[in-house]
């Protein structure tokens, strides 16, 4: 058997019991018949297998050089290090999508096992099987990978460079459709609280898929801004393009629906929002596959492009339809269980969930207004980094704002502890901003540090008070009673470590995007810059052969920090050499060396670019910080801590 | 340095590549960048004229330098930019007529989504105080018609 065949074979399988589960799961919910249930349940796995066999498959095409396969002839190459050679299957269009489906047919699988209401089930497996069906109708008949070519080539071009050039690109992608498949989950789940018109448990029911996607989607677009920062060699993370902005849209549009859903779930309360929110999460990362892989819009990322444009584009449109229309069914049945109190946490809630809303109206329409201006008057224009910077730095400090402000205050009123804790908070927002007026930090700048102040003290209160109060009653020492409370709460404290690490990136970026030493010198070799703080020597310049590359590598020492390593690295496939920067991080500031240009006769000179930026380590550390607050959250709990949490939370109430 | 030369000879072939022939780029003060940072490169994809190494931005980058050495404004530099090339290459869409709406957006969003947020709550509000307003025996009638059904619950 050929890699192509059993790709083939394993695709029609798992599209047969796709299409066999999605009739049984029809067929469960017309009938009120379960067992129908059990059949698409069991459907869901021979599905996942067959599009895993179709993963192995390509794979086993890859690594073993198989060319005859149409996509491997397309996109790898021998020479290539194995590890490439795997991440190739998600390189390029047809790939992605096969990983996309699988991961679609993992999640419709393990929603299915969790999804035990006899009433919800059909209509959930129902719909997680059509999604499932679109990827794999797309792989089958679209942009199939497996197709044979009949006088296979000796050797491929290999992927793009710049997919070559840091592990990151291995990462990065699967973490992307992990977060995008995971929004799926609670989509459906939505769908069939709208079907069966049951309004409330749902939320309850995916919460902990939406978290999970969630943190995927977050690890995923910090994977990319690092990829972006150490490969892309312009010295930064985040350039507000088009295809950054695709993963930014459904991340705004999950958190805003993830806090909201938190008070739907404690107050009964935004019902026909939170369903308008998910089905908005979800068609926006379909939306922002259908940008980068139509060729509507001109990115540096869009690595795999291809005729699935308007097939997204109609996919997204029904999403939209469906969605829409089932609420606009039920929109006047469905009620709250009260009224917003305007300040009150669930009223800052509602702002926060408006804010991020806004937030994502203006990355749509400002990487869409390009294309709508050419459609209106066929004139050109470009909206780029400067504009969504200087909207998003009012819309970040607003969010800030909200973000001290809305754990702080209870549930329905504000009481009067809180407005003493209110009150500190505002001193820190002033003597913050105004330490940053003084110190000579731009106005932004400080505001922004009032306001990370603002919220650390918002934080520390709702962190130690409840062990405050707790230790009162039990006369127990602090460390003892914070160890209690803290396993009895692990999923609040998982968000308030959230919290921490947006406020820890807030910090790093508003330093990062305001401070930037950006400086470019030609240097002979053994010539010393003072540059940064710094003395910058080029010791020596020096080609580097290897099998899928030539390289021309300056050895540079940074004072005090030792020798970093720029290169121009020369692939077969491209004529411009990428340059591949080398980073060298410190606590507060890091070097960031381009090489630029070299003298390619004597290799006497070369022309290096230095980036200094402050704190960018402490962004990538704010990643670590909100991955772990993620997990505080997600992770299953012991069943002892359960019971403990249920008996205190019984003696609260 | 003969192993160099060695190397040098074997990317001859792609070492053609490199725009601006065998010469090093001129040193050129930070705020060149800055001000090429806000202009796009007119031949690439998503890069702007600073970070771009393509011929045209090359150049871009001299002319930028020349008008600074002579004097002249930001302001006057992107605007000749701008005379050339028009409101494209700029990376900001200009402050004026269709431009303005992307510059609104927030408030566009912050008034659309306020908008309907304060009609959504709104209405729960007024359904409560339609409840709150009912007649007494009406009121009377929905307890009683609860009160049967949730003992026939229990039965």
């Amino acid at each position: 058997m050929t890699p192509g065949g059993l790709g083939n074979l394993s695709l029609a399988f798992a599209g047969l019991f796709t299409v066999v589960g999605l009739l049984a799961a029809l067929l469960a919910w017309y009938n009120r018949d379960a067992r129908y249930l059990l059949v698409a349940k069991r459907a869901a796995l021979l599905a996942f297998l067959g599009t895993l066999g179709a993963f192995v498959a390509l794979e086993w095409a890859l690594l073993s050089d198989d060319f005859s396969v149409l996509y491997v002839a397309r996109n790898s190459t021998r020479a290539n290090p194995t590890w490439v050679k795997f991440a190739t299957l998600w390189a390029a269009l047809e790939g992605s999508i096969l990983l996309w489906a699988l991961l679609q047919t993992l999640y419709t699988w393990l929603a299915g096992i969790r999804s035990r209401d006899y009433w919800t089930s059909p209509v959930v497996l129902t719909t997680l099987f059509v999604i499932q069906l679109f990827f794999l109708a797309n792989v089958i008949f679209v942009i199939n990978p497996f197709i044979t070519i009949p006088n296979p080539p000796a050797d491929g071009p290999g992927p793009n460079p710049l997919l070559q050039n840091h592990w990151m690109m291995a990462v990065h992608p699967i973490l992307m459709y992990l977060g995008f498949v995971g929004l799926s989950v609670p989509f459906a789940f939505a769908i069939a609280a709208m079907v069966t018109r049951r309004y409330q448990t749902w939320i309850a029911e995916t919460k902990w898929w939406l978290i999970i996607a969630w943190g995927f989607l977050t690890a995923a677009i910090y994977a990319g801004g690092w990829w972006s920062y150490e490969v892309l060699g312009w010295g930064g993370y985040w350039g507000w393009d088009p295809v950054e902005n695709a993963s930014f849209i459904p991340w705004l549009l999950a958190t805003a629906f993830l806090h909201t859903a938190m008070v739907q779930e404690r107050r009964g309360l935004f019902r026909t929002w939170n369903f308008a929110l998910v089905t908005l999460a979800f068609a926006a990362t379909v939306f922002g596959t259908f940008l980068t892989r139509s060729g509507v819009i001109e990115s540096v990322h869009a690595f795999a492009g291809g005729p699935v444009g308007p097939i997204f584009l109609g996919f997204l449109l029904a999403i939209l339809a469906v969605g829409f229309f089932l609420l606009g069914r039920i929109s006047s049945e469905v009620r709250d269980a009260g009224t917003v109190v305007p300040l009150s946490r669930e009223g800052l809630l509602l702002y926060g969930a408006l804010v991020l809303m806004t937030m994502a109206f203006v990355v749509i329409l400002g990487t869409l207004f390009p294309l709508l201006v050419e459609a209106f008057n066929g004139a050109k224009v470009s909206v780029g980094a400067p504009f969504f910077n200087q909207l998003f730095v009012p819309l970040g400090l607003l969010m800030l704002l909200l973000m001290g402000l809305g754990p702080v205050l209870p549930w329905r009123s504000a009481d009067s502890e809180t407005l003493r804790v209110v009150f500190w908070m505002a001193i820190a927002l002033v003597l913050g901003s105004a330490l940053g007026l003084v110190v000579g930090w731009t106005l932004w700048v400080s505001l922004t540090v009032g306001f990370v102040l603002y919220n650390l003290v918002a934080l520390c209160w709702l962190a130690f008070r409840p062990i405050r109060r707790r230790s009162l009653v039990t006369g127990e020492g602090f460390l003892k009673t914070a160890a209690k409370v803290f396993e009895q709460s692990r999923r609040r404290y998982g968000g308030y470590t959230v919290h921490l690490g947006v406020i820890v990136a807030v910090l790093a970026i508003a330093f990062s995007q305001s401070y930037r030493l950006d400086v470019q010198k030609t240097l002979a070799i053994g010539e010393a810059w003072k540059a940064g703080g710094r003395t910058i020597t080029v010791h020596t310049l020096r080609a580097l052969r290897e099998p899928y590359r030539n390289s021309v590598v300056a050895d540079v020492e940074i004072s005090g920090i030792g020798v970093a390593h720029p290169r121009l690295n020369y692939y077969r496939t491209s004529r411009t050499p990428f340059a591949a920067p080398a980073v060298r991080y410190t606590w507060n500031k890091d070097y960031y060396l381009v090489l630029q240009a070299y003298d390619q006769k004597g290799g006497e000179w070369v022309t290096l670019r230095l980036v200094v930026t402050p704190l960018v380590l402490w962004l990538w550390i704010s990643a670590a910080i909100i991955i772990f607050g993620t997990l505080l959250i997600v992770w299953p709990e012991t069943a002892r801590a359960h019971v403990a949490a249920a008996v205190s939370e019984g003696a609260e109430a | 340095m003969r192993r160099w030369l060695l190397a040098a000879v074997l990317l001859l072939g792609i070492a053609a590549a490199q725009t601006v022939g065998n010469k090093p780029p001129p040193d050129y003060p930070p705020k060149v960048f800055e001000i090429a940072k806000k202009l796009r490169c007119p031949v690439c994809r998503g890069e702007s004229a600073a970070e771009s190494n393509a011929g045209v931005t090359e150049e871009m980058r001299r002319q930028i330098a020349q008008m600074l050495k002579e004097g002249k404004s930001e302001d006057e530099i992107i605007q000749y930019f701008v005379d050339r090339y028009t409101d494209w290459i700029l990376y900001e869409p200009p402050k004026k007529g269709l431009g303005l709406l992307v510059w609104l957006a927030p408030l566009i969003g912050l008034g659309l989504f306020g908008l309907g947020l304060y009609s959504y709550t709104h209405a729960t509000a007024k359904r409560e105080a339609a409840f709150e307003e009912a007649p007494e025996d009406e009121i009377a009638r929905v307890e009683a018609e609860i009160a049967r059904d949730s003992t026939r619950e229990r039965e």
